[in-house]
């Protein structure tokens, strides 16, 4: 009783600043419903836009020049496109998170400091360890703290519009949060195994990997899947930029006012993402349940 | 002190413990323990919980360092040991423990193998990891086939029972031809009769390998029935340590209600 008395005073006092928070927030931003009410034309646009939702267009709605090719391979072609952006960017980003994320767990060195080994290694521990850690840790929250959108923009100014700067901006971010989680998820495996592998004279590497890293690897795929899905759609979005995957074509053909398009377009996208969806659920049936 | 080795005990560990004390923030754990087993012999700890019996068993294969007196394995003491000898000598002591710490999620062939880790380079782990040999495949599955669940050898080791599960265990011990195997509280996860059954095959296995057994029990009539040796904890002190047949029963149920009376005079 008398230890819930200042819990509850406590909520209350969060409640209330979250309330002062918001409206300070609407004040600043000067937000009013109002503007929630689209614009004359504007509304039309819209209207004209979503009416084509259930009528997607299924040849070029506008003059194309000789050669190109039906709308449905442009879009087949846009989806491998996008989807070759994704699996690039993810490859990079998996093989860095990966080796960062190892980097970046309290397992990884907590385990080598126990572990022994020589006088001069276990020096070398001491001294290089947290050294390493700590620059791991800053590496890992600098990639993901700026947006794939942002590292486009810059490598768009330094390097100009070629395929290799989509694929670096999005690994770089992607690199970032996945060596973040990995390094969550090998800190939150269960360490018994581990502990009786040392016990048996395992090193420190076998221990990790033979004993750590099992534990951790079902969760470390499942959200290396989710994460794939993610690197699509951001490859996507990277085409208004100017990069050729769907989103380029979006644009593009928003520009045109060629909704029909649009549409066609958005529902490949779904069927990338969907398809992703299926075939990691197949696999993750598979080898982690 | 008596010797109950085996003949094939040659080379079994002898265990020794000289003055030895732990403690954890200033709080006796052991206190003054002196303690030694034979190459090859057979031995129950006895006591409540509490009593230190877990931590005994973890100074035996280097797992703790004591805060004082000596450890002593095959007859050199830990401390002295550098810690390639450490990685040698664990490799060699087989510990089975309270919640066996097998890798759920591998086969129940991959956690006996890694039995061996203490022997291989990481190499040639990783090697046994993704292609294990036809001659690993083939010990492994007669130790299964020893410990009674030879036909689980390619299932994954979380879809065995509890009971099963502590037979992977064991065989992972077995796997390192261990010199002397340390049992924490083998049974205290399974019912009388499994529990009755794992205690008679430890006990079997160490008669036909020689190895020296070391096994930590709650349940005092398992000890009776099965250990020649008897060594009584409590409260960090051995309280007894006699041949089976010299311990009355009357010392046994000591070992427990003295607590009993203690927890009483805590709760006042």
């Amino acid at each position: 009783m008398g230890a819930d008395a200042p819990r509850g005073a406590r909520r209350r006092w969060v409640l209330l600043a979250i309330t002062v928070a918001a409206v300070l927030a609407a004040l600043t931003l000067k937000a009013s419903l109002g503007d929630l009410v689209p614009q004359r034309g504007g509304a039309e646009l819209v209207l004209r836009f979503f009416a084509r939702a259930l009528s997607p267009a299924f040849r070029h709605e506008g003059e194309v020049p000789e050669g190109t090719p039906s709308l449905f391979f442009s879009a087949l072609a846009a989806m491998r496109r996008t989807l070759v952006f994704g699996v690039a960017a993810m490859s990079l980003a998996l093989a860095g998170g990966v080796v960062l994320g190892f980097l970046g767990s309290s397992a990884w060195w907590s385990g080598a400091r126990a572990g022994g080994g020589s006088a001069w290694s276990r020096f070398l521990y001491r001294a290089i360890a947290p050294s390493v850690w700590g620059a791991a840790r800053v590496l890992i929250v600098g990639m993901r703290s700026v947006h794939e959108l942002l590292w486009a923009v810059l490598f768009l100014a330094a390097l100009g519009l070629n395929n290799v700067t989509a694929v670096v901006a999005i690994a770089i971010p992607y690199t970032g949060t996945l060596a973040k989680v990995f390094s969550e998820m090998i800190d939150e495996a269960p360490r018994d195994a581990a502990h009786a592998l040392r016990a048996a004279g395992a090193s420190h590497v076998q221990v990790f990997a033979l004993g750590l890293l099992p534990r951790a690897l079902p969760d470390m795929c499942a959200y290396a899947f989710y994460r794939f899905e993610c690197a699509i759609r951001s490859s996507a979005v990277l085409g208004f930029f100017g990069f050729p995957t769907l989103g380029y074509s979006i644009s593009a053909s928003f520009e045109n006012l060629h909704f029909g398009e649009v549409w066609t377009y958005l529902y490949a996208l779904c069927v990338l993402v969907v398809g992703v969806e299926l075939w990691s659920g197949a696999l993750r049936r598979r080898f982690v349940a | 002190m008596p010797t109950h080795g085996s003949p094939a005990s040659d080379g079994a560990f002898a265990l020794e413990l000289r003055r030895v004390s732990v403690a954890f923030d200033a709080r006796a754990v052991l206190d003054a323990v002196d303690l030694a087993c034979a190459p090859g012999e057979v031995v129950a700890l006895v006591g409540p919980s509490g009593a230190g019996k877990t931590t005994l068993l973890r100074l035996w294969n280097a797992a703790l360092a004591p805060t004082s007196g000596s450890v002593r394995v095959h007859g050199a003491d830990l401390a002295e040991r550098t810690p390639r000898e450490l990685r040698e000598l664990r490799s060699r002591i087989g510990f089975v423990h309270q919640d066996l710490a097998l890798v759920p999620n591998l086969r129940v062939l991959q956690n006996v193998l890694h039995g061996a880790l203490g022997r291989q380079s990481f190499l040639s782990a990783a090697r046994t990891a993704l292609f294990p040999a036809r001659e690993e495949q083939e010990r492994a599955a007669v130790l299964l086939e020893r410990v009674g669940i030879g036909e689980k050898l390619f299932q994954r080791t979380d879809t065995l029972s509890g009971g099963q599960r502590q037979r992977v265990a064991i065989a992972r011990a077995l796997y390192q031809e261990p010199a002397a195997l340390l049992c924490d509280e083998p049974v205290s996860s399974v019912d009388p009769a499994r529990a009755r059954d794992t205690v008679q095959l430890l006990t079997a296995l160490a008669k036909e390998r020689g190895f020296t057994l070391v096994v930590s029990l709650h349940d005092v009539r398992l000890a009776r029935e099965f250990f020649p040796r008897l060594v009584g904890l409590r409260g960090g002190r051995v309280w007894f340590d006699r041949r089976n047949g010299d311990v009355r029963s009357s010392e046994l149920d000591d070992l427990y209600s003295l607590e009993r009376a203690e927890l009483l005079a805590d709760g006042s």
